[in-house]
């Protein structure tokens, strides 16, 4: 009971605690979903609709194969690791992206957008750039940059609307957000990189293999051995963990944060609030734009270019990436591993038993529904902890103001019970 | 059945609430006679709003018990003091803008007819009881189109539908203009006449006896004790209040004006709103160790003139000189960086980020400089250390010091903070704009010495009030703005309260501006 009180005694704990019960409800809906689905349809029955259940449950420890008895087989597997990490990538840059937009007070939606234009610049210089002539790794190394100065001018294009003509970000991501759809359409249309080689294979743009352009592995092939998994994972980590320094330990953080919190008080303080917030999107354009240029310079995926009717999914999954994780840049890892882990999971699902493998966007749906309502459950943890123990946090205040060099608590509404998270976003914008 | 049940209509007997850091109420005592008007008086933070959100069932207590008409009762929500015919307009109040007056009034007691809305019955009791309280209100004007006056009237109407007996006003007069103020105190004088028990929350003293019969005093928390206003004085109230002698008049030599440090020249700035001009080449100067004062009507171009000063506006023309450099094209930081500090007018909105920390706001104005940062790299330690300095210096008080987030902290403290930071950067020109506002006796008391005493240190300090009082006292100079224009220029030793507030109202001008 007191271990428990201790975790939810301060806040990032409280975060931690409701971004868990989010996920545990969004599960046990998402299985209850998958048993009820199961029981009536015909095809799957009773005995499917159980498999479903545990390959939800038993998750990436399900092999991709039965036992001679037909019972679901459980094991380590290599290949379901290093894929969940090689998916998650994206979703790490995505979540990112979203998160830091978040804290400038901006809601980034346009991430998809920004990741295909990032698809679009690392692809185009990976594939145009001869490796006869240059260094491979030169040539992965422009790409990366491309993509991510790309997604910097793409997500730079809100921030500019919104700090000099006030147009709502959410409105400029989403046409951007079709403009780039578009864009990367008609760009592959005409040039001269599509892959009509593979059979009967249309729309589809050459792997960069093709020309020996390929993110290093960095050993992790060794580590989970026939997946997917490369270096970028450990880059996506990276950018975590700057992202998280930004934020938290630089000047520029700080005045990010200000204008994110009370945009008035920061331009009061002489914070360039208009630079901040356009340096905000173009940061957020660059983390999108950098998933997907990491996704597909892996050499071993293939792009399809007829996006104008679909925007990609890694880039819109940010968001409940982001939201999960409170945005925080190093729970975003975390978050982004559970997402992919579920999409494997929905693969797992098709192969095994009758059912649809969108089944599993059911349970990220109750989970991105839980996430929002995370802010809710955590603000229940704060009153019910503070319920439980007045009298242990009015000792250890006691004893915190009894300190030398403390002035005595002022008899204010230090902390009123009744919670303000919901409206700290929007009261003061 | 004890002998008080006859006399008190309310007891709150040993209420203690704690939250966490805090005791907010400390063992208090209250008890309220039938059909008088008690005053609860405190400074802010001292538990007056906590102590009534205990009696209207916001929050329960954790300890003590609460007694209506002597008998013991448990009031968990506000339904329970409904129920108990307890009442309470807020400092806020709680109205549909888009709904009419009648409807704000029922809502929550509507009366239905085969499950549809009546409201025949609720207009002619309504329409009684602002007659016998002559409450005045259209019952059929939408909330947003009355004034201010008229929706605290509403909110009245509100509590005497219901039936109300105890009615409680947190900081009623708060929002209203003078005038307002005085109807406000014949309504509640005639309330109480008609046997209503009226529990009056304030820090102004000067309301407290005029209206009231007996007042309680809460310190920190703690229970003061209970006078009755015919036998007190304002020294005294005030002394209880604070926990010592508070200077109601501000003590200050005569100021000693050295060099000119801002010089504004002929400075015109437009109206975003009306396409006028909002302050029309208005020329005066600042000096190293004097108050100038900048007296008006809300609304006669102040803020437009500040928001020009600091860099917030561009001015349409004239010249800005401070210490003899042109800043009328320099940007916000520039400005500051040049020697001006400025206390802004809403410091919620503009002095702090409220959802920030206490150290982290106490750093706003300097976090870039190379104290606080290495590289870009914010130096914790040094922050820490500085925000402990002048949360000593100042003595800024705060659940849980430097960490303590800015929102939860007492206004006078969130006040006390901006001051202690602007003060801090130690620059000649200091621009403070209504910076009592909102704060009790106590802290007014603190910022004013804090004023006087950066003024006797050779600042320049150009303050703009709206208080008359305020001008009276503090300042060494008064310019009075009037539509714009600075219309005279007086000294607060020669000059009346009468005579300012004709300037004010622009029936009386000086030929300050050499016409050109």
């Amino acid at each position: 009971m007191k271990k428990r009180f201790g975790l939810l005694s301060t806040d990032g704990g409280r975060t931690i605690v409701a971004s868990l019960i989010s996920i545990v409800i969004g599960m046990v809906i998402g299985a209850l979903v998958v048993l009820i689905v199961g029981i009536c349809t015909p095809t799957i029955g009773l005995k499917g609709a159980l498999d479903g259940v545990r390959i939800i449950l038993g998750g990436l420890f399900v092999l991709g194969e039965r036992t001679e008895a037909g019972a679901l087989a459980f094991g380590f597997n290599s290949v379901s690791m290093g894929n969940m990490l090689f998916r998650a990538m994206p979703l790490v840059m995505t979540g990112l992206s979203v998160a830091i937009a978040y804290r400038t007070g901006l809601f980034n939606i346009g991430a998809a957008g920004q990741y295909l234009m990032g698809t679009l610049a690392s692809l185009f210089v990976a594939l145009s750039i001869p490796s006869a002539t240059v260094p491979a790794w030169i040539i992965w190394t422009l790409a990366l940059l491309a993509g991510m100065l790309a997604g910097a001018l793409w997500g730079a294009i809100p921030g500019l609307l919104k700090a000099l003509l006030n147009i709502n970000e959410v409105i400029a991501c989403i046409m951007t957000n079709w403009l780039a759809a578009n864009l990367v359409t008609w760009a592959f249309e005409v040039s001269n990189l599509k892959n009509v080689a593979e059979g009967t294979k249309t729309a589809y743009i050459y792997k960069t293999t093709f020309n020996n352009v390929a993110t290093s592995k960095l050993g992790l092939d060794q580590l989970f051995p026939g997946s997917q998994v490369n270096g970028g994972i450990l880059i996506a980590a990276l950018f975590a963990v700057i992202v998280y320094i930004i934020i938290t330990k630089t000047t520029f953080g700080y005045e990010l944060k200000a204008c994110g919190f009370n945009r008035y008080a920061a331009r009061y303080a002489g914070i360039h609030d208009k630079r901040n917030i356009v340096l905000s999107m173009a940061i957020a354009g660059s983390l999108a734009s950098l998933g997907g240029a990491l996704y597909y310079l892996s050499g071993n995926t293939e792009f399809y270019w007829n996006t104008y009717q679909t925007l990609p999914g890694e880039g819109f999954n940010g968001i409940p990436v982001a939201l999960l994780a409170a945005n925080n840049p190093i729970a975003v890892i975390f978050t982004a591993m559970f997402m992919s882990m579920l999409s494997i999971c929905g693969t797992r699902l098709s192969q095994l038993t009758a059912f649809n493998e969108y089944i599993t966007n059911v349970i990220i749906a109750v989970i991105v529904y839980m996430s929002a309502f995370s802010l809710i459950i955590k603000m229940f943890l704060g009153r019910h902890a503070r319920k439980d123990e007045p009298l242990v946090q009015a000792a250890v205040a006691l004893t915190e103001s009894l300190k030398p060099g403390k002035a005595p608590p002022d008899a204010a509404k230090a902390s009123d019970p009744k919670p303000i998270s919901l409206d700290k976003g929007g009261a003061d914008q | 059945m004890k002998r008080a049940s006859d006399d008190y209509v309310i007891e709150m007997l040993h209420i203690t609430k704690v939250f966490p850091g805090i005791k907010a109420n400390d063992d208090i005592t209250l008890q309220l006679r039938r059909g008088e008007i008690h005053a609860l008086l405190g400074e802010n933070g001292a538990g007056k709003s906590t102590l009534m959100s205990v009696l209207f069932g916001l929050y329960q207590p954790d300890g003590g018990e609460i007694r209506k008409d002597g008998r013991k009762v448990e009031i968990n929500s506000p339904n329970d003091a409904t129920a108990l015919h307890i009442g309470m307009v807020h400092q806020h109040f709680k109205l549909i803008d888009v709904f009419t007056v009648l409807e704000n009034i029922v809502l929550g007691a509507e009366d239905t007819k085969n499950g549809f809305l009546t409201t025949k019955a609720a207009r002619k009791k309504v329409q009684e009881l602002s007659e016998r309280y002559g409450l005045l209100v259209d019952l059929d004007a939408k909330v947003e189109n009355i004034t201010v006056g008229m929706q605290q009237r509403v909110e009245i109407l509100k509590m005497l539908y219901r039936d109300n007996e105890v009615l409680i006003f947190d900081e009623p007069t708060a929002v209203l203009t003078p005038q307002e103020i005085d109807e406000l105190m014949k309504i509640m004088k005639g309330l109480a006449a008609e046997g209503k028990s009226i529990l009056f929350i304030t820090h102004k003293l000067n309301e407290i006896m005029a209206v009231s019969d007996r007042v309680s005093v809460l310190r920190k928390g703690r229970y003061i004790g209970t006078v009755d206003t015919a036998n007190t004085t304002q020294q005294e109230l005030s002394r209880m209040m604070v926990g010592r002698d508070v200077q109601l008049v501000v003590e200050k030599k005569p100021s000693v004006p050295g060099e000119i440090i801002m010089d504004v020249q002929e400075l015109s700035v437009m109206s975003k709103l009306y396409h006028r001009e909002a302050v029309n080449r208005v020329s005066f100067n600042v000096r190293q160790g004097e108050i100038v004062c900048i007296a008006g009507i809300d609304g006669n171009g102040q803020s437009e003139l500040v928001y020009a000063l600091t860099g917030l506006e561009k001015p349409s023309s004239g010249r800005i000189l401070l210490q003899g450099q042109d800043i009328t094209h320099l940007s916000i930081r520039e400005r500051a960086k040049a020697g001006m500090s400025h206390i802004p007018e809403d410091r919620h909105k503009h002095g702090l980020v409220l959802d920030y920390t206490l150290e982290q706001n106490l750093v706003l104005q300097c976090y870039q400089d190379p104290q606080f940062q290495r590289m870009g790299l914010i130096r914790f330690d040094e922050v820490r250390a500085y925000a402990d300095k002048l949360i000593e210096d100042f003595d800024i008080r705060s659940g849980q010091g430097p960490v303590t987030i800015a929102r939860s902290m007492s206004g006078g403290n969130q006040q006390k903070a901006i001051i202690a930071r602007e003060v801090d950067r130690d620059m000649p020109l200091i621009v403070a704009v209504q910076p009592t506002r909102g704060l009790d006796v106590g802290a007014i008391e603190n910022v004013h010495a804090q004023l006087v005493k950066e003024r006797d240190a050779g600042k320049a300090v150009l303050l703009v009030s709206l208080e008359l009082e305020e001008v009276m006292n503090l300042s060494d100079r008064i310019l009075v703005m009037y539509e714009g224009e600075i219309v005279g220029e007086l000294d607060p030793k020669a000059t009346t309260v009468e005579e300012l507030g004709l300037y004010m109202a622009g029936a009386k001008r000086q030929n300050v501006r050499a016409e050109a």
